[in-house]
């Protein structure tokens, strides 16, 4: 079973639709990406740490370690920004960047995956009544979901297969069988659907 | 036929040497105070599946660090010292294709002799004289993808003992095999002239052998001869067919 | 039908799990993630098609919320992070790496998955990668350009990789390598 990012503490916003949600977030996406003032920004970046901070100090925790991840760029912004002697415009990018990272990653924390999954379920609605099956997509999905952790532990044991002959980290070599055994899995699951009824 | 030969100049230090080994992955309490000394040369460790066997067999073969305690193979610290941990222990895991790297059967056996660090032409030598022990020089260039499981097994058993490891530690190598490739391929296994550390759920593997640990839930259940210890485990294992456990699940 | 569905499923699992096995080396020691090779192979071994649409469904399952990005990370984050060019070229990356797997059949398939992967993977991935950096960094595309460069000899090195892993899965499972059916 594959675990989600969705936040295992509750807030008020796990309850919101999804659909809502994410409309919300595009719009505050491309809010972000039209103001160029520093102190708009700068509210704006409080307000997010705040949304963070208001589930509590695990969830803060967590949220502050998925934005820890741009770190690289937040170093080029400021690098780049002191040299070229622009504060303001780096400042603007810095908090822009960490703004809607936080926001989107906010929508995720917040949102169940089942829910996620009735959000894919109804925009593909159109398509099924002009006749295209959606069926083949949810099946996708779960495939994917069931499988992730299957072939990887296989990768794993490819890899301490190495490991048990060779003191050293294994090498490219190894995505050969790898591959091999994501292609015969597929045969396995194809015929598997097959023998219930098929797509 | 001898299959390997290997000096007894390992006699100076204990075959296996565990101390107090515990492992905990996921929360979960895989291995406790295993401890055991042994230099027999036919060792079998038996237990249900679950009982943490094969972990046991990972951290023998240093591919897992325990929490607590020490592991030495022929004095070896197998965990820390990985260098000397392939010259001196092998393991040959349950399904064949989770193990195969490369496409064909020279390649593979090649493999661990250029990690050991030999050059091209002492490995590419070293690999065809283990396939002429094996009587199987017609293997040399076959595809991977062409051989039966059992013949993959053997594959697997070639490329470690061209490795010449001191002890070879077997996790379930028998299992899904049909009964004649079965015999066939323990037959291979009873040539092997080193350690032999083999781990199974299945007692009528290991009836002949030297000594036998019955690994449960992660602790040494009972350790002694082969006879008694196999007994009491059947004993159990019949005990616990008449229960239910299988409808407990894990979390 | 089912036996594409299983494919393109079967390959994004694949991407998704190249992320959670442990780095491998390309040859001088350096650690990298095997994911994008995973992306350059689907292009070369399911086609154009099938092999976009195996990474598309790998990238709606990051955007549902699953850590499948290497490094465990997922989320709608990575949409709105620098890299968002790179994650929306991956798809298209794909689609062209098996586009010139499927139309170009005159010379050995090692080269032409090779070269296939280094088109598909490098010169049209990071396009779209320099032109999502310029704009979430607010950079002009040069400038943007010249932070990637770092990273390009690493990428030629896997699209070489990728050539040669067709190659041989092409000798292993004759049957399953879509781009040339």
């Amino acid at each position: 079973m594959m675990i989600s990012l969705t936040s295992p503490i509750e807030t008020r916003a796990h309850r919101w639709p999804a659909g809502v949600k994410l409309l919300a977030l595009c719009g505050a996406t491309m809010g972000l990406f039209a103001i160029q003032i520093p102190v708009v920004h700068l509210l704006v970046f409080g307000c997010v740490l705040g949304l963070y901070v208001l589930p509590g100090y695990v969830f803060f925790c967590a949220g502050l370690r998925q934005l820890k991840v741009l770190w690289p760029f937040l170093a080029i912004i400021v690098i780049w920004h002191v040299f070229t002697n622009t504060p303001m415009v780096g400042t603007v990018i810095a908090l822009r960047l960490l703004s809607a990272v936080g926001l989107a990653n906010l929508v995720t924390m917040t949102t169940r995956l089942a829910d996620m999954i009735a959000v894919v379920t109804w925009l593909t609605a159109p398509l099924r009544r002009i006749g295209i099956a959606t069926r083949p997509l949810e099946i996708g999905i779960a495939l994917v979901v069931r499988f992730t952790p299957a072939l990887a532990d296989k990768g794993s044991a490819l890899s301490q297969s190495w490991r048990a002959r060779s003191p050293r980290r294994a090498n490219w070599r190894v995505i050969l069988p790898f591959t091999i055994l994501a292609l015969d899995d597929a045969e396995h699951v194809a015929d598997a659907i097959k023998a219930r009824g098929g797509l | 036929m001898r299959l390997f030969s290997r000096g007894t100049d390992h006699m100076t230090n204990t075959a296996l040497d565990l101390a107090d080994v515990s492992l905990t992955l996921d929360g979960k309490s895989i291995l406790s105070g295993v401890t055991l000394r042994a230099d027999e040369r036919r060792i079998g460790i038996v237990g249900r599946n679950g009982s943490g066997k094969t972990t046991l067999a990972r951290v023998m073969a240093g591919l897992t660090e325990p929490d607590t305690g020490h592991v030495r193979i022929c004095g070896v610290d197998v965990g820390k010292d990985r260098k000397a941990a392939i010259r001196t222990v092998g393991i040959l895991f349950q399904n064949p294709d989770h193990q195969i790297i490369f496409p064909t059967v020279e390649e593979e056996i090649t493999f661990g002799l250029t990690q050991l660090g030999q050059d091209k032409i002492e490995a590419e030598a070293g690999t065809q004289r283990i396939l002429e022990k094996f009587d199987k020089a017609h293997w040399a260039k076959s595809a991977i993808h062409r051989l039966s499981q059992g013949q993959k097994q053997l594959v697997c058993l070639m490329s470690i003992l061209a490795m010449s490891p001191e002890v070879i530690i077997l996790d379930e190598p028998l299992s899904g095999l049909d009964i004649p490739t079965r015999m066939q391929l323990m037959r291979y296994l009873d040539r092997i002239s080193g350690t032999v550390v083999h781990v199974s759920h299945d007692p009528s593997a290991l009836r002949k052998y030297d000594r036998v640990i019955w690994l449960g839930k992660g602790r040494v259940r009972m350790d002694g001869a082969a006879a008694p210890t196999l007994a009491a485990f059947s004993k159990r294992m019949t005990e616990l067919g008449g229960d239910d456990d299988i409808s407990d699940l894990a979390d | 039908m089912e036996r594409n569905i299983a494919l393109i499923a079967l390959f994004a699992a694949l991407i998704a799990a190249l992320g959670l096995i442990p780095k491998i080396t390309l040859g001088f020691g350096v650690p990298v993630t095997a994911q994008s090779l995973g992306v350059m192979m689907c292009g070369t071994v399911l086609g154009a098609r099938r092999g976009a649409l195996a990474v598309l469904l790998f990238l709606l399952l990051v955007a549902l919320g699953l850590p499948l990005l290497a490094g465990g990370r997922g989320g709608l984050g990575v949409f709105t992070s620098p890299s968002v060019g790179f994650i929306i070229g991956f798809p298209i990356a794909a689609f062209v790496t098996g586009w010139v797997v499927e139309r170009w059949r005159s010379a050995p398939l090692t080269l032409v998955a090779g070269l296939a992967s280094m088109f598909g993977g490098i010169v049209v991935l990071y396009a779209f990668g320099i032109l999502g950096l310029a704009l979430v960094l607010g950079k002009t595309p040069i400038e943007a350009a010249l932070l990637v460069t770092a990273f390009i000899p690493g990428d030629i090195l896997k699209a070489a990789i990728a050539g040669m892993l067709t190659a041989a899965l092409a000798k292993a499972r004759p049957d399953s390598v879509l781009s040339r059916a």
